[in-house]
């Protein structure tokens, strides 16, 4: 797989698991902004990732998932489960994706549904903008073909140009845009945005409605909408508007509606020419400016004080602030800004350059008295000036395009953010000692190495056990005493090093257990959820350490105890309260490093098992006979669900809910050399504690020989070696069985076992070899000829045609070359 | 050889462009955010700035200002963002960057703009 993709899904994975993460603390903290800036962050950015790539069915839901989390970040939606459920929902369907890129670089088509709907259903939650605005097509009649009235309001020299485009093959089109009123927040520009249309000829921003007063005038909503006259293509229009498809509509436009015979009477025309102009030319025509009504020039004159009024009293507040110190700086360039600005709309230059010199003072002595100074005294002259009814009609008309409400009050905050921005910074980076702490200085390796690396160290295990053999020749069959030892001595240094190389290469392959246990809150959250219970999830020893191999294969037991916990362990609220135990139930799952063992406990303090049922249904499903039924403990009883055969179909709504019962873990368990036991208490719970070795790597096995073949046998199997006199052996009911110590064991020849034909070789006491093994909880003998060392090696599985040999858990290389099979002891009894 | 810093939180998207670059002899450091970036940039001149918007600790933006604040000379700087909005690309130029490209950027135009702010176009 080409490298960039396999960055993308690595790191894909990683920002899919944060941003769960940070969805489940959410659950606990669901206004921390900090949060939701970070989730924001991880979403933008793997939206990002996914751009590079052409995975639009992955993109598509991720820029829905970050508009969403836009939205609460600027606090117009509020978190809520709902809107976690579906992102988690959402975060899946990327992670399958994932999967889908992992086997076959491309998504699977089927996805595309899929992806749809998701974003569909996260654009849901995304409130409908109120709507004083109804869909374009409805609010203007202009957008239909019939109509089009705005037509006539096309100057003559934009409609000479379309018909002369027109005739040139072009088709002509209307297009109708009308900005959802928060499109601000949505990071659309729609001025902008209509200023760019492809082929545009002539365009007018017209007002939805009639404009409210200045006071109450929302700058942040977009209250215009846009006609346009272009000549590009129908396909070219949509792509330009494709991510505001519901907001544009695109009529074809008859070009004989153009023609000079229809147009409207001239002087029309020559004034909208010149609107038209300013809208091409580059200049914010605000819409309102032509409207302005001159018999309100007095009450609009007020209107105007007033509002200038509460601009200067916002900005002497906005200097008075003194939270924060470090965004003064930031607060006295905004007000200078805004000052600034109003004087330019007055036209008072001088004010200008006194506000420039007030702020460069302010600025350098950290004071904001100035500033505060030059408010008191030029308020009251630079209100006079602006709400004057005697300003020039020049002024006024000119005041809304380029004075303070829209334009100015914007320059304002761009000017006065980031200034502000800069200045937290400043005190971020000087803050740079303890940010450095958290960047952990990890490599990410492809598995693949470190199992070549690992091979290799054991090809090096077994060729270095080669030097005792030649040490050995050397003095056996050449004489050389001297290069013998010398071969000796150099053997004992590779041996230490090799062990070492050993140890570490394990080192690079353990894996903490959090790997498993940070999928469980979610997993213990939905679970709960869907089961109506309410379930405290504690994690300990998240850190605790084994072999990869034994993580990895300890999740689906791990997965399967929780789920069954969570099933059957823990009770509902109002059971739980009946009992009187809190209505919450505690689940915990802890991990701790015993010796050379991890154990891992699943503890919860719901109702338990009752080991009077479990016996009961032992017995009907014949796994312990009568006697048994009388004899076993409760303990032993309640271990009894590791059965197989007990926890499937009839018991499945007491004990599992699904068809696959507890002896499925047990038997994940025991594959990789582990163990579990069960206790549980009737009404105060259960603990499941498994224990595994850890680490796979090295096998600990004791070889013994058979009609002159060596096999292995593993060390976890095998419980003791004893010498058995032939006249010692007993046959009861065609099995051979001895009496050790007191217990019957029942013996079984390795060579019968594996279809040897050669019976079992005694010594020259006349006494067999006999290795007590123990599987599946039962001892058992092996009659073998004779036993050898016990030697610790790296297993191999059997691979290809030889994988169908259950009798044979691998293989390993000896030290002289040869080739060990080891023994799967449960499999050949 | 001209050398870049690549400052991206997005691994993938730092690998990309770093393979981009490479492509075509340009000698590639790599930053994971603005205050690493800072660290990179006192410790050697770059001779061109290829820096992400949106990043945690220090974005982009607080990065170009906080060189400028510092008084580090400022090589050219391509700003990449995913918001092709006009008024970020302001807030860019504002803060230093000679150039801004909305991601994904494709490698034919990430090429054409570095050797643009190089001076080397006619080469």
């Amino acid at each position: 797989m080409n490298p960039l993709l396999e960055q993308f899904l690595s790191e894909s994975r990683d920002f899919s698991q944060g941003i769960s993460e940070k969805l489940m603390q959410m659950e606990g903290a669901p206004s921390d902004q900090g949060l939701i800036n970070e989730l924001f962050r991880l979403v933008h950015t793997l939206k990002g990732n996914s751009g590079l790539f052409t995975f639009p069915e992955m993109t598509r839901v991720l820029h829905a998932g970050e508009d969403l989390l836009g939205l609460v970040r600027n606090g117009r939606i509020a978190y809520s489960q709902e809107l976690a459920d579906r992102l988690l929902d959402a975060i899946d369907l990327v992670m399958e994706m994932c999967a889908d890129i992992e086997a076959t670089e491309r998504i699977d088509a089927s996805r595309a549904g899929d992806s749809a709907r998701m974003a569909e259903s996260l654009r849901a939650l995304i409130p409908e903008v109120p709507s004083e605005a109804p869909a374009p097509v409805a609010i203007h009649p202009g957008a239909t073909p019939a109509g089009l009235p705005l037509l006539s309001e096309v100057p003559e020299a934009a409609r000479k140009e379309a018909l002369r485009q027109c005739r040139g093959g072009e088709a002509l089109h209307w297009v109708c845009y009308a900005p959802v009123q928060d499109c601000f927040f949505q990071g659309d520009d729609p001025f902008f945005c209509a200023r760019q249309t492809p082929g545009l000829l002539w365009g007018a921003a017209k007002p939805l409605q009639a404009l409210p007063l200045l006071a109450e005038l929302d700058t942040y909503r977009c209250l215009l909408q846009f006609h346009l006259l272009t000549s590009a293509s129908r396909e070219e229009l949509s792509e330009y508007f494709r991510y505001v498809p519901d907001q544009v509509s695109i009529v074809p436009v008859n070009p004989q509606l153009l023609e000079p015979s229809v147009s409207a009477p001239p002087g029309n025309v020559q004034h909208h020419s010149a609107a038209a102009d300013g809208f091409k030319g580059g200049a914010a025509n605000s819409p309102d400016s032509p409207q302005a009504p001159a018999e309100d020039q007095d009450e609009a004159s007020r209107e105007r004080a007033a509002a200038l009024d509460r601009i200067l009293a916002a900005q002497e507040q906005i200097l008075k602030l003194d939270d924060r110190p470090e965004w003064s700086g930031g607060r006295l360039q905004s007000v200078a800004a805004v000052l600034v600005n109003l004087a330019r709309a007055a036209g008072d230059e001088v004010a200008i350059s006194e506000i420039e010199a007030a702020l460069a003072e302010c600025l350098s002595s950290g004071q904001n008295a100035l500033l505060l100074l030059w408010l008191e005294t030029g308020r009251e002259h630079l209100v006079a000036r602006l709400s004057s009814p005697s300003a020039s009609p020049a002024q006024v008309k000119h005041k809304p395009a380029a004075g303070p409400p829209n334009s100015s009050g914007e320059a304002a905050a761009t000017e006065g953010a980031p200034a502000q921005s800069a200045a937290s910074d400043g005190i971020k980076f000087g803050r740079r000692a303890e940010d450095n702490a958290p960047s952990p200085r990890s490599l990410k390796v492809d598995q693949a190495k470190i199992d070549r690396l690992m091979n290799l160290i054991g090809e090096l295990v077994v060729s270095k056990n080669a030097l005792p053999y030649l040490a050995q020749r050397a003095e056996s069959q050449f004489g050389v005493r001297e290069l013998s030892r010398e071969i000796k001595g150099e053997y004992s240094v590779i041996n230490r090093i090799v062990d070492e190389m050993q140890d570490a290469i394990m080192q690079v392959r353990m894996m903490a257990v959090s790997y498993i246990f940070q999928r469980f809150p979610r997993l213990v959250r939905d679970i709960s959820r869907k089961l109506g219970k309410e379930v405290q999830l504690v994690l300990e020893g998240e850190q605790t350490e084994a072999d990869k191999n034994i993580i990895e294969s300890l999740a689906d037991p791990l997965i399967h105890i929780v789920r069954n916990s969570l099933d059957h362990g823990l009770e509902t609220p109002e059971v739980r309260r009946a009992c009187g135990k809190r209505e919450t139930g505690t689940l915990t799952i802890r991990a701790a490093q015993e010796a050379d063992r991890v154990v891992i406990e699943i503890i919860d303090d719901g109702k338990g098992i009752d080991p009077a049922v479990i016996k009961q249904k032992a017995y009907e499903k014949g796994i312990i006979d009568e006697a048994a039924l009388g004899r076993i403990d409760d303990r032993e009883a309640v271990n009894l669900i590791f059965a197989a055969g007990l926890s499937t179909a009839a018991v499945v709504s007491d004990l599992s809910g699904r068809g696959v019962g507890m002896d499925v873990v047990r038997s994940a368990v025991e594959k990789i050399n582990g163990t579990v036991v069960i206790d549980s208490e009737l009404g105060r719970g259960t603990s499941i504690r498994i224990s595994l070795p850890l680490s796979m790597a090295v096998t600990q096995v004791m070889v013994v020989e058979s009609d002159g073949q060596l096999f292995g046998v593993p060390m976890d199997n095998v419980v003791e070696t004893v010498r058995i006199a032939k006249g010692q052996l007993r046959t009861i009911k065609q099995t051979l069985a001895a009496v050790l110590r007191g217990r019957i064991v029942p013996l079984k020849s390795l060579n019968t076992l594996l279809g040897i034909p050669a019976a079992p070789r005694a010594n020259s006491e006349h006494e067999l070899a006999v290795l007590l093994v123990h599987a599946g909880g039962e001892v058992l003998g092996l009659l073998v000829d004779g036993f050898k060392e016990t030697i610790g090696l790296i297993q191999k599985p059997l691979g290809g045609f030889l994988s169908g040999l259950t009798a044979y858990s691998g293989s390993a290389l000896m030290g002289d070359g040869s080739v060990l099979m080891i023994l799967n002891v449960r499999e050949i009894i | 050889m001209k050398r870049v810093l690549i400052v991206d939180d997005a691994a993938t998207v730092r690998m990309y462009h770093r393979g981009v670059l490479e492509s075509r002899g340009f000698a590639v450091e790599e930053a994971l955010n603005g205050i690493e970036a800072l660290e990179k940039a006192l410790e050697t001149p770059f001779d061109l700035l290829l820096v992400d918007v949106n990043m945690p600790r220090l974005d982009g933006l607080g990065f170009l200002k906080e060189m400028r604040r510092q008084q580090i000379p400022q090589p050219p700087a391509i700003m990449v963002s995913t918001e092709a909005a006009a008024r970020d690309e302001m807030a860019a130029c504002h803060a230093g960057a000679n150039c801004y490209l909305v991601k994904p950027v494709r490698p034919l135009q990430l090429l054409a703009h570095a050797r643009l702010m190089l001076g080397e176009a006619n080469q």
